[in-house]
Formats: C-alpha cells, sequence, structure tokens
C-alpha cells in the first residue's frame, strides 16, 4: 500500500536562499508523524508543499499514491493548521469554524454543520467563545479556533503547524495528552510540526528530524532516543542535553577520553565500526548515570548543582570536560566532594 | 513669561495663517452672495441675496448656461470612471500585490507615471483620436480618459492594502475548499473595505476635480462642472457671483461622500500608511 503522504526529492528555494533541498519523507495511513527541527529548518514550507500552498521547483509530491503535481490546494483534500493561526479577522469564531462546512467541496446542511460545530468547540473547551469576533480572543483560544477549523472537517490529512505553541503551559500540556485522543486525529493521517522535542516524544508514532531542508533521520521515539544518527538528532532530544565526550577508540576495545583522564570498555559492535585511533565521541543521556557501583565507573568532582524540585541537576567535572548528569534523589551532593 | 509671550505669538502666528489659508473660500462665499450690481463697486457691505444660487441651480434669469447639466454630467462622468477602475484595479493591485513576475515592477511604474506626467503632454493626440473615434463630448470618453487618473491611484494604493494581508488569510480559504476567486471575494476583499472606502474618495475627489480633460474632450453635452462654472465669464460682463455660486454648489458632493464614509476614511488611510 502507498504512503498516505509521501515527498519525493522535494526542493524549494526563495532567491538565494534553500528552504528544502531534496527532501524526502513518508507518512503512513492514519499516522501520526511529528515532524522536528529549529527554526528556518523548512518545516513549515515541508507542510505547504504538501498541501499546495507551495509549489516545489523539483520533486514530488504523492497523496494516497496520486501525484499532485499541478493539484489545486482545494482538489488535496487536506486541512492545515496555522502557525499564524490565519482566522479571518472579519468574521466571528462560529464564522471561522463554519468555514470549511460552507464551502463548495466540504458543504455540510446548516443544522448538521451547527451540531459538528458545537461538537468541535465542546472539545476544544472554546464553546462559549463562539459569537466573539476573533479579533477579542486571546491568542491561545484563537489556536484552538484554528485547530478546530481544522478538525471540523473531513480530510485526507491534518498537517499542523506548531498547534499548540501559542498556550499557556498548563493549556499545552493537557491539549497535547488530548489531542491524540480526539478520535478525528487518531483516525487521520496527521503531519505534525514542532520545535519542541518532548511534544514529538508524547505524540508521535514516528518522528522525523529536519535540519536546513533535508530529513535527517526518520524513526519511532525508542529509534530516535537509542540509536540517533547523528550528534545533531542526539541533541535534539532530551534536556538536559545528551553528553558528548570527545575522545579515541583505543587497540583493546575501549574508549579514552580526549585528555585520557577516564576510560570507559565499548560494546563489541561499537567496536567493530571504528579503527583504534580513530577520534570519536560518546553520548551519555544524563539520566543514564547513577550514583554508585555499576559496571562502568567514572570519578569526577561536582562542580554545579542545580535543585529543579523533582529532579536535580549536577554538573560533574571530568578531566577537561563537564558532564551533566539528572537525578530524581531530594539530597544533593554538596559542592566540592568526590564522585565515585 | 517669556514661554507665554511666545505662546501667544505662536498663536497669533497660526491664526493670521488660518485668515490667510481660508480667505479665499470666505471671499467666495461674499462673492457668491453678491447681487450683479453690486459685484464690483462694494467689498464686505452689500445687500445679500440668493440670486446667484437660483440663476445656477437653474430656478431664476435665464442665463444660457446649463449649469445643471453640468453638475449632472460630472457626478455621471466621476462616478462612472471611478467604478469602472474599481472593477479593473482591484483585481489589478491584488495580483501586483501577491505575484512577482517579470516586468511587474516596470509595469507599476508604468502605471504610476501616469499620475505624474503632465496631461498637457497627450492632449492633442487624445484630442485627435477623440474626434476620429467619435469619443469626443461623450460619456464613455471620459469615463475612459479619466481612467489616466483614477487607476494608478487605485492600484497603488489598494496593492499596498493587499500586502499588508497576511496570504496565509487566502491560504486557509483554499484549504477550507474555496477556489482563488472565492478566496479573493470572500476574504481579500472585505478585509480591505475601509481601503476601498478611502481610495473610492481620493479618486473621486481627483476626477471631479480635472480640468484639462474635459476642457479640451468636451463642448457641451458632456461638459462637467469645471469647466461649465467658467462659461459665466464669458459674454459682455464676467459674472463672477455666478462663478462663485457654481464653483460652491460644486464643492458640495465631494463634501457629503466625504463626510458619509468619514467613518471608514480614518481607518483607511491609516491603515495603508503603515507600510514598511
Amino acid at each position: 500500500m502507498s504512503p498516505a503522504i509521501s515527498l519525493r526529492g522535494i526542493r524549494k528555494s526563495y532567491g538565494r536562499n534553500t528552504a528544502l533541498d531534496g527532501l524526502d519523507l513518508d507518512v503512513g495511513e492514519g499516522e501520526f508523524f511529528c515532524l522536528l527541527g529549529p527554526s528556518g529548518a523548512g518545516k513549515t514550507t515541508t507542510l505547504k508543499t504538501v498541501a499546495g500552498l507551495e509549489e516545489p521547483q523539483s520533486g514530488t509530491v504523492s497523496l494516497d499514491g496520486a501525484d499532485m503535481t499541478g493539484v489545486e490546494p482545494y482538489d488535496r483534500g487536506v486541512a492545515m493548521c496555522f502557525e499564524s493561526y490565519a482566522l479571518y479577522p472579519h468574521r466571528s469564531a462560529y464564522d471561522n469554524l463554519a468555514s470549511p462546512l460552507r464551502s463548495p467541496r466540504h458543504r455540510l446542511p446548516a443544522a448538521e454543520a451547527h451540531e459538528r460545530i458545537g461538537a468541535v468547540a465542546d472539545l476544544l473547551g472554546i464553546g462559549a467563545l463562539l459569537d466573539r469576533p476573533v479579533g477579542r480572543l486571546s491568542n491561545g483560544q484563537r489556536q484552538r479556533v484554528a485547530l478546530g477549523r481544522v478538525l471540523v472537517r473531513p480530510a485526507r490529512a491534518f498537517l499542523l503547524d506548531e498547534p499548540l505553541s501559542h498556550l499557556d503551559a498548563k493549556l499545552r500540556q493537557a491539549m497535547r495528552a488530548e489531542l491524540k485522543a480526539i478520535g478525528a486525529v487518531r483516525r487521520t493521517t496527521t503531519l505534525y510540526v514542532t520545535h519542541d522535542s518532548v511534544e514529538a516524544l508524547a505524540l508521535g508514532d514516528r518522528i522525523g528530524v529536519i535540519r536546513e531542508g533535508r530529513i535527517v533521520q526518520t524513526g519511532t521515539r525508542e529509534e530516535i532516543w537509542h540509536q540517533p544518527y547523528d550528534t545533531f538528532v542526539a541533541r535534539s532530544f532530551g534536556r538536559p542535553r545528551i553528553n558528548l565526550l570527545p575522545g579515541t577508540v583505543t587497540g583493546h576495545g575501549t574508549f579514552l577520553s580526549a585528555d585520557r583522564f577516564f576510560e570507559i570498555p565499548l560494546s563489541p559492535p561499537a567496536v567493530r565500526s571504528a579503527a583504534p585511533g580513530t577520534p570519536v565521541q560518546i553520548g551519555v543521556r544524563p539520566r543514564d548515570l547513577s550514583l554508585g557501583p555499576g559496571p562502568v565507573e567514572l570519578t569526577g568532582t561536582v562542580y554545579i548543582t542545580e535543585v529543579l524540585g523533582r529532579a536535580t541537576e549536577v554538573t560533574v567535572r571530568l578531566g577537561g570536560s563537564t558532564c551533566r548528569w539528572s537525578r530524581r534523589a531530594r539530597t544533593p551532593p554538596g559542592c566540592g566532594p568526590t564522585l565515585r | 513669561m517669556k514661554r507665554r509671550l511666545l505662546a501667544v505669538a505662536a498663536d497669533g502666528a497660526l491664526i493670521l495663517y488660518f485668515v490667510f489659508a481660508l480667505f479665499p473660500v470666505a471671499w467666495m462665499i461674499i462673492l457668491s452672495l453678491k447681487p450683479a450690481n453690486e459685484l464690483f463697486s462694494t467689498y464686505f457691505s452689500f445687500t445679500p441675496t440668493l440670486d446667484a444660487y437660483r440663476t445656477v441651480l437653474g430656478a431664476g434669469s435665464d442665463e444660457g448656461v446649463p449649469f445643471l447639466r453640468f453638475f449632472v454630467n460630472s457626478l455621471v462622468v466621476s462616478l462612472g470612471a471611478v467604478g469602472l477602475s474599481l472593477v479593473i484595479g482591484l483585481p489589478a493591485a491584488y495580483a501586483a500585490a501577491r505575484w512577482r513576475f517579470r516586468g511587474s515592477e516596470n509595469l507599476m511604474f508604468t502605471l504610476l507615471s501616469f499620475r505624474f506626467a503632465p496631461e498637457l503632454t497627450v492632449i492633442i493626440p487624445l484630442f485627435v483620436l477623440y474626434q476620429k473615434l467619435g469619443l469626443f463630448d461623450s460619456y464613455v470618453g471620459m469615463v475612459w480618459v479619466l481612467q489616466l487618473v483614477t487607476l494608478p491611484l487605485i492600484v497603488w494604493i489598494m496593492r499596498s492594502y493587499f500586502s499588508d494581508l497576511s496570504p496565509e488569510l487566502e491560504q486557509a480559504a483554499l484549504l477550507d475548499g474555496y477556489t482563488r476567486k472565492q478566496a479573493f471575494f470572500k476574504v481579500a476583499l472585505p478585509l480591505v473595505g475601509p481601503g476601498i472606502a478611502a481610495v473610492s474618495l481620493l479618486a473621486f475627489i481627483f476626477a471631479w476635480n480635472n480640468f484639462v480633460f474635459p476642457l479640451v474632450l468636451t463642448s457641451s453635452e458632456a461638459q462637467t462642472v469645471t469647466v461649465g462654472a467658467l462659461s459665466f465669464l464669458g459674454g459682455d460682463r464676467p459674472k463672477y457671483n455666478l462663478t462663485a455660486a457654481a464653483a460652491l454648489v460644486s464643492v458640495v458632493p465631494p463634501l457629503l461622500l466625504a463626510l458619509t464614509i468619514q467613518r471608514y476614511l480614518v481607518r483607511g488611510l491609516s491603515f495603508g500608511a503603515v507600510k514598511s
């Protein structure tokens, strides 16, 4: 079966700026796919290319196996939530939600439309705001209206551009949890763009990491977390960030830090992939370190301790390099003592 | 003390300027109220009469000048010119704001050049053309030639209004299932409503005030007030009171229009002005 959304070798530039540089992407039927990347990586351009709002200079977009070259946006049957909301400022929230249901493509009888809008508005907690002009809504409320305009209509795919970014922290967390539970979202192929790795990990059936107009890696959250393709992907996930310690592979299958301060035994596959003397970086997630005896032991000095309520983040000096370590303990070690 | 003196001096200067600027208007009102026999013999003391207005509006003695017809001509020609310019200019402005293509800037500049090139440079060829085409002294001919005045204005100002609108609004409409045409009419156009009001008024005033085109390209059928008001100056002696009354009467339509759409005007003018 062909993927619901498929991009092949998409190239798009604006003048001298290249937005998409040979991008390939496949999103399966019914999948919730998160596209993660820093700003300017080409996330929004990717969505607009799928929607047909931007025409790529080369490459093909297909939806359900059908080539979409030259197909107008209104014939593609996808719904999109813009980061800028793109709500019609001269209309009320209700009329904004009703807009797709009054269009020639998705027209519903008024009574039926009214019912759908009511249901979606209740789902998003904006039922009481429907009569207000969108100019009188807060950013968070506008964002939910924009999301509602997507959910209210049937679509082949949802394209969501940072739909939670302007909500306050509490609401964002609640909406994040609810978003995937919404029936329409569960059933519909969704391409979700975000710069928040937590959101991507929480929501994505699969995650794609985009950088400078190319997909660096796609995979499930486990694959991305445990086998990042490169240091960019490794750094994109997890707070505090992964520790990347420079060093070399030795002849007897260990990792020796650049300042020769510590040595760590390496697993056989890792040794096989790099010849002795190769300069490498070793990545250790702060959460995977613990205090006390273990299979691999390092000795360092506590440099900074930050108590952040639920967790404590400790920066440890290991010779010339520093290493972040996150633990759940209530009593953090004070500064100065040697840790083993 | 010194500051107070300065303030008084500033106020005095402003009042002087105010008198200076408004004197021509006041002088015209005075002229229009003078009876014909006191026209040249008095300044400010005379027996005021509305005779001039009666004559101009066709109720008094017949002076052989069909001023009311000129007035209607002006209305038809100006409204026609603005209407035609809106029909052509709004889509043009939208296209110019949204799509850059090879030569689009040159095209826009050419359009703008119609505004600053003196009308006199083209008036003789136009006169010959109009004579040959049978457009001389006709409504169609006047509406057509006034496009030189109204169209560039409407296209240029409306383009900046459309540029201020986020293209994502129309993109959202496309994804909602509307065609490009519907996106233009249902989303873009209502949002520039205040701009349309402001620019229409401006274009109307320019069209109404135009003098050279009706002077050369009309004779009696399609002549407008600007030229028509001058007819009172012909003959054995100039009837300044009638000319003044005619001029004052012809100020009324733009003034009324401005007052009715004032609400949009302030919003419209300031909205379009903040363009980076």
